[in-house]
Formats: structure tokens, sequence, C-alpha cells
């Protein structure tokens, strides 16, 4: 089974750890190069979910918990976004 | 974004946040040894929550700077102020990245008065690893860091910082802020930070820190900084420093490379300040002299 995380070179920050305002909100970028990439609402609860890393049932469970949301309603738009993240190397699978 | 806009994608505190992290891979990448300092770098209880750092600060294994000077350059930082105008005491030197903002480089502190590379060595032996960005980097340890933070208290004129990092902190702590400020030969400067310049009159360093605790004219800054120049080659070369337009900050502050004309209008308003000055303190003088007769 698939299992998928943040690459080990990126570095990023959330609001909650800026103590910033209420939309969910990560910046992260890949070392040392960049450019930053700016995750908010629910992309942003989607990059949390992948912070614990697991496969995609668990990414897609965790963010549906998290944002208050049915599995079914986000299945396709977690998949798709997980996806564009491996794609542009902030997350990897393993 | 620009030298005087906020980052297109982030806003300050991220972008600082992530920048550590950048300068932390560019050091590991190339064997640089370098601490963290200031903004997300201080650890938890030596500042008031909440403050915020505009850019980020590092302090370099002074023979380790050409290292970090290449890697900064070869991801796009562009350097901005080198080390003999970034500041009065030519420690530190700034760079600029268009995402990344300003990245301050620190061969040594101001009031630390031993060799730069056996004082990195001093400050770097009890290093701890904070995370910053989800990244490991080398911070000092408490102790250094109530000393950083109080020195550059001291060298600003006095901040909150000092609440925290001397007044908050047990006399054990402060004890050994007290030791390490011995250590590294920074006791005048640390006496300036938590109100004991006074025991310090002699020093030569005495009036630079008055200066900066109290303010004071250029005039004052100029025969504050003469005083506590070392030797005479050191002396020398202030003087010459004196009469000479920064050419960095005044692209700064243009926000270009000055031309030839605007370095020449910029030193003639110089001098013109100067003369005020001295006039000035003439016509104060003649004055007291007045009012005594």
């Amino acid at each position: 089974m698939t299992r998928y995380r943040i690459a080990d070179d990126v570095a990023w920050v959330s609001e909650v750890e800026l103590d910033g305002g209420e939309t969910p909100t990560a910046y992260l970028t890949r070392l040392p190069k960049g450019p930053p990439i700016l995750l908010e609402g629910s992309g942003c609860v989607v990059w949390l979910a992948l912070a614990d890393g697991g496969t995609l049932d668990e990414l897609v469970g965790a963010t549906a918990a998290m944002s208050g949301t049915s599995v079914e309603e986000i299945r396709d738009d977690v998949e798709t976004l997980v996806d564009q993240l491996v794609i542009i190397g902030v997350a990897r699978e393993d | 974004m620009d030298e005087h806009g906020e980052g297109r994608a982030a806003p300050i505190a991220a972008r600082v946040h992530l920048a550590h992290a950048v300068v932390q891979k560019l050091a590991d990448d190339h064997g640089v040894d370098l601490l963290h300092l200031k903004g997300p770098a201080v650890l938890p209880g030596l500042r008031a929550e909440g403050r915020q750092s505009s850019d980020v600060d590092v302090l370099v294994r002074p023979s380790h700077l050409s290292r970090l000077v290449d890697a900064l350059e070869s991801v796009g930082f562009e350097q901005r102020t080198d080390f003999s105008t970034g500041s009065v005491f030519a420690h530190a030197a700034n760079w600029w990245h268009d995402d990344w903002g300003w990245v301050d480089v620190h061969t040594s502190w101001p009031g630390v008065t031993i060799e730069a590379e056996a004082a990195y060595g001093v400050l770097a032996r009890t290093r701890v690893l904070r995370e910053i960005a989800h990244r490991a980097c080398p911070v000092p340890d408490h102790t250094s860091q109530r000393l950083v933070l109080v020195l550059h208290s001291a060298r600003s004129g006095g901040t909150s910082d000092v609440d925290h990092a001397w007044v908050g902190a047990t006399p054990d702590e402060q004890d050994a802020v007290r030791r390490l400020a011995a250590e590294l030969g920074a006791e005048v400067a640390l006496a300036a930070g938590i109100g004991e310049l006074e025991l310090h009159r002699r020093d030569p360093s005495y009036l630079l820190w008055r200066y900066f605790s109290e303010g004071g004219t250029r005039l004052d800054e100029w025969r504050a900084r003469l005083a506590a120049a070392p030797t005479i080659r050191a002396k020398a070369e202030l003087l010459r420093a004196a009469t000479r337009v920064n050419r960095d900050h005044l692209g700064m502050e243009l926000g270009r490379t000055p031309t030839q004309g605007e370095v020449r209008r910029r030193q003639r308003l110089r001098v013109r300040r100067a003369v005020a000055e001295v006039s000035g303190r003439a016509a104060r003088s003649a004055t007291r002299r007045w009012r005594r007769s």
C-alpha cells in the first residue's frame, strides 16, 4: 500500500505556528531554491494530514475529520491535491 | 517582492521562518558552521510572545564566510551591504532575495571583543537545535541567547528584550551570563545593556556604549568610536570612513546604484551637517561661557 509523506527537502510553517489568522494556511518550499508555495483552506488541512504521513485512505480520513466533512465528499479532491503535491516534489510516495 | 514591500506569496513571519530553513540547508550542503539568532531562533521564554522579526540573522564561523557567501549567491541572494559599511562594528553584511527577503550575516556580535573565530567557538560550544519551519537549526543555548539579546539591546538604545533575557532571569542565570560575557570580553557591552555602564567609565569603549544607550549627535558617535578604536591604524581608518559616503546605504535609500553626482551631493550634505553640528556646539559653549561671566 502506497504511503505519502512530506518530502525530505521541504520546509514549512503554518498559521497555527505563526499565531496567524483564522483561515488555515501553510507556507512551504523546497530547499534551498524555493519558490514559496501557499496552501490555504482545505489545501492546508490536507498538508497537515500529510505531515503525519499515511495511505491515501488515512489522509482522506484525517482531512475529513479535521474539516468536519465526509470522506465521500472530499476523497477525489484530496487524491488530486496529493498527486499534485507529489508531482511538484513537496510530497513523496514510499 | 521588492526591498520595500511585502512578500508576494507569504507574510513576513512565514517568509522569515522559511528563509532560516533555506540558509540552514545551504549551510548543511556546503559544510558551513553557523548559528541562527533572534526572531524564530529565540528559545521559549526569552522574548515577549508575538514578537516578529523582519529578517534573518545568522552568525557564521568567520573562516566559513566565503563558503556561505558562495552558497547564498548560488540560489539568488544578492549582497547589498558589505562588512565595512554594514554597521559601526563592521560585523555584518546584508543579502537580499526576492522570495526570502533580507539575510544579515554576522561574523561577530557587537560588544564581543575577543577574536571572532574564538568567539564563534565559545557560542557554538553549547549550541542547541531548534526547529524552524520544521528544520533543525543550530541556535545558541539559553545563556548565550540571553547575552546576545542584551548586547543587541545595548547596541539598539535599549529594548524590551532585556526584560525577558535579563530581568526575568534568576540570579544563577544572570551569573552564567556574566561569566560568558567575561569569556567573550563583552563585560562593558553587557553592563551597558543592564544599566551598569558607569562601572566602566575608564574603559576605552565606555563613550561608545554610552552613545548607544543615550544617543547623541553624529559628532558624539565619531568621538566615541575614535576613543574605542584600539590602535592608531584603526583610528585612522575610522577617520577615513567618517568622511566617506556610504554608497551601500545610499543605494538602498534610492533603490538603485547611486550616480557619482548623487554621491557628491550626499558628501556635501554630510559636510554641511558636520559644520552645523560643530557650529551648534560652539554656539552652546559660547552661551554657557557668557552665562557664567
